[in-house]
């Protein structure tokens, strides 16, 4: 009778899922279900008469007493307890334990049923790695990061578009107080600790919960707003340098990012990651300031070379101002003052004046460390003045200078300072190379011609001085390569770092002497080559001859 | 106030040229101005009185020039005026038999002490 019950509860046993076993309270197993023989691949007759703690070796004898003990205690127990299976390996059991009891209560039997979850919990353990991991990066990286809940903004950009409002960038644009609400309306919902040292704030309770609006300055809300159009694009990334405030309100150079994900932009949540790059701006400026002296030390150098011509620029109208008072001094002392010729000669006075002045302003400009800073110049014209600079010095040392201009070229964005300084320093390389060779007929030849579809000027300044040495030729335009006794090699490297701000591109070849060209886009941003290069002779009008007085 | 006399005066730029050539004026000399030495020596004027030249000029020299007066057997007394300081031209223009040497900006009356010399000779 009780083996038929016994037989029939173990057919009902293998009918569920989970692992059953039932085991004495010395622990020998009476029943062991088929799911138990699934779940540790050991069969039933294997199993029954075993103890169970041998058959399934795992935790450690104490817990294992330990958590009989709570059992006897409570009348049940559950845990999760490791396992070894036949072939050895480790097993996570999710386990209940209930007792069953004689009628007069002394414990009989221990009912187990179990459940495998070691895939479960290796699962888990992946999951809980990565969000530790992530949680690391987060807040050990040298990136701020924010998540910012945007449904506030959203709900703010869905209200335009159904306004109508096909433009959004520039309606927001022209409504800077919209853009500050939405600013207030975004909500700060973690930041990591790079973010707190970043932004100069106390603590997490400083940034999170609030609203983001502090963090930009006026000037640069509109990066916020292309952000936002980005966001509206679904375009996956946004980066841009831009400057936002800290807590100091302090100004702080950062590379501004915005990434999305699908599940975190179903969420209206977004993350910014703020990188600093203070250091890295301030470096670039100081390298700016250093080329800046540079190129003033080597314009000023330059004009050290010209102080001969340049004190006859001077020099001359100031003999003629002289000379003309001392006249108008005779015709006004006569008997019968003749003022008619008093006051022609006072006009010429006030123009050779204004004649002096104008030298001596040319000079300052060229000799002062501002620039006059980028506008629209032609390009001729900057010669023309160039070759009034340099005129007399190049006479002096019997050079010929002829220009060729072609007419209608664009304008080009340039800094008229420093490109006279460009033209000084080849024409006065060109001038000492040929002196230094003694070479008899002198020539400095410059022509301007445009890039091909307007984009720009090419100019060429060729002399029949001795060239470029060949071992010179590719090194040239590096600091310290010169070719004169006495030279620093400073100016051309100064030319090629001028030419190459303007986008422009500078090289020498030679032909019959050195011959250098130079392009300058119309805007900075595109550099191309011209279609003047120094093969062919071109004819040119005689500069020197036509311009003399 | 002295006799009228025939002054040349070579020098390529325009006001200062001008300049000279009206103060000659004021002092009733009969001046002409040139912008080259090449001019001026194609002008040959003949018996002149004095000749005021700059030394730096758009083709020849006015060192040249004075040679170039000195080979054809004229005798006229050559101020130079220039405003070139170099040693090496100075020196030159001495070597060239100029009867005075004046520096950009001179006064006024130095160059009237050269012209008291130039017709004194």
């Amino acid at each position: 009778m009780i083996e038929a019950v016994w037989a029939e509860a173990t057919e009902i046993l293998d009918l569920v899922h989970d692992s059953i076993i039932v085991r004495r309270m010395d622990g020998t197993i009476l029943q062991w279900n088929a799911a138990a023989e699934a779940q540790y691949g050991i069969a039933r007759g294997d199993a029954v008469g075993r103890r169970l703690s041998e058959l399934l070796p795992g935790e450690p004898p104490e817990l294992l007493e330990q958590a009989e003990a709570e059992l006897l205690e409570g009348g049940a127990w559950e845990g999760e307890l490791i396992r070894r299976n036949k072939a050895g390996d480790e097993m996570i059991i999710d386990v209940r334990w209930s007792i069953r009891r004689e009628e007069d209560g002394t414990p009989r039997q221990i009912v187990e049923t179990g459940r495998d979850v070691t895939e479960e919990r290796a699962n888990e353990e992946a999951v809980r790695l990565s969000d530790y991991r992530f949680r690391n990066l987060f807040e050990a990286m040298a990136v701020s990061f924010w998540e910012i809940d945007f449904n506030g903004v959203g709900a703010m950009l869905v209200a335009l578009r159904d306004q109508g409002i096909e433009d959004i960038r520039g309606y927001l644009l022209d409504n800077i107080p919209i853009v500050r609400e939405m600013l207030r309306q975004t909500l700060t919902l973690d930041v990591n600790a790079k973010t707190l040292e970043m932004f100069a704030a106390g603590s997490k309770e400083d940034i999170v919960g609030l609203h983001t609006e502090r963090y930009w300055p006026p000037e640069n809300l509109p990066v916020f707003v292309d952000s936002l159009i980005a966001t509206l694009e679904k375009q996956p990334t946004f980066i841009r340098e831009t400057v936002l405030l800290d807590h100091n309100d302090n100004r702080l150079n950062v590379m501004f990012t915005v990434a999305w994900s699908p599940d975190t932009r179903k969420r209206g949540v977004v993350t910014l990651g703020v990188i600093d790059i203070t250091d890295r701006v301030s470096a670039e400026r100081k390298l700016q300031q250093i080329q800046a002296d540079y190129t003033h030390a080597a314009r000023v150098a330059t004009l050290g070379e010209l102080t001969a011509s340049i004190a006859h620029e001077v020099n001359q109208p100031l003999a003629a101002i002289v000379t003309n008072g001392e006249a108008s001094l005779r015709w006004l002392g006569r008997s019968e003052p003749d003022v008619g010729e008093a006051r022609e000669l006072a006009t010429r006075m006030v123009a050779d004046a204004r004649r002096a002045a104008d030298v001596i302003s040319r000079i300052r400009n060229m000799a002062t460390r501002q620039t006059t800073g980028h506008e629209l110049v032609s390009v001729n014209d900057v010669i023309t003045d160039t070759l009034d600079f340099l005129r007399r010095d190049l006479q002096s040392h019997d050079v010929r200078v002829t220009f060729n201009g072609t007419a209608d070229l664009p304008q080009v964005d340039a800094d008229r300072t420093q490109l006279q300084q460009v033209l000084i320093n080849l024409a006065v390389n060109a001038q000492q190379a040929m002196v230094q060779r003694g070479v008899e007929n002198r020539r400095l030849d410059i022509r301007t011609a445009p890039i091909p579809g307007g984009h720009g000027v090419v100019v060429e300044i060729r002399d029949n001085g001795p060239g470029i040495p060949p071992d010179l030729a590719s090194r040239l335009f590096e600091s310290f390569v010169t070719t004169k006794p006495n030279g620093l090699g400073i100016g051309l490297s100064i030319c090629r770092s001028i030419i190459e701000a303007h986008g422009g591109h500078i090289e020498v070849t030679n032909n019959g002497g050195a011959c250098f060209t130079f392009s300058l886009p119309v805007q900075v941003q595109e550099a191309d080559g011209g279609d003047l290069r120094c093969e062919k002779e071109a004819p040119a009008t005689d500069m020197a001859g036509a311009s003399s007085d | 106030m002295q006799a009228e006399r025939a002054i040349s005066i070579i020098e390529d730029d325009e006001s200062l040229r001008l300049a000279l050539v009206g103060l000659l004026r004021s002092m009733a000399h009969d001046a002409h101005g040139y912008a080259t030495a090449e001019d001026f020596l194609a002008a040959d004027e003949g018996d002149l009185d004095c000749v005021i030249t700059d030394i730096q000029l758009p083709g020849m020299s006015g060192i040249e020039m004075m040679r170039h007066l000195r080979a054809r057997g004229d005798a006229v007394p050559v101020i130079v005026v220039t405003a070139r300081d170099e040693k090496r031209v100075l020196a030159e223009a001495r070597a060239g038999g100029a009867l005075c040497l004046l520096r950009k900006p001179f006064e006024t009356q130095d160059l009237l002490d050269c012209l008291d010399r130039a017709f004194a000779a």
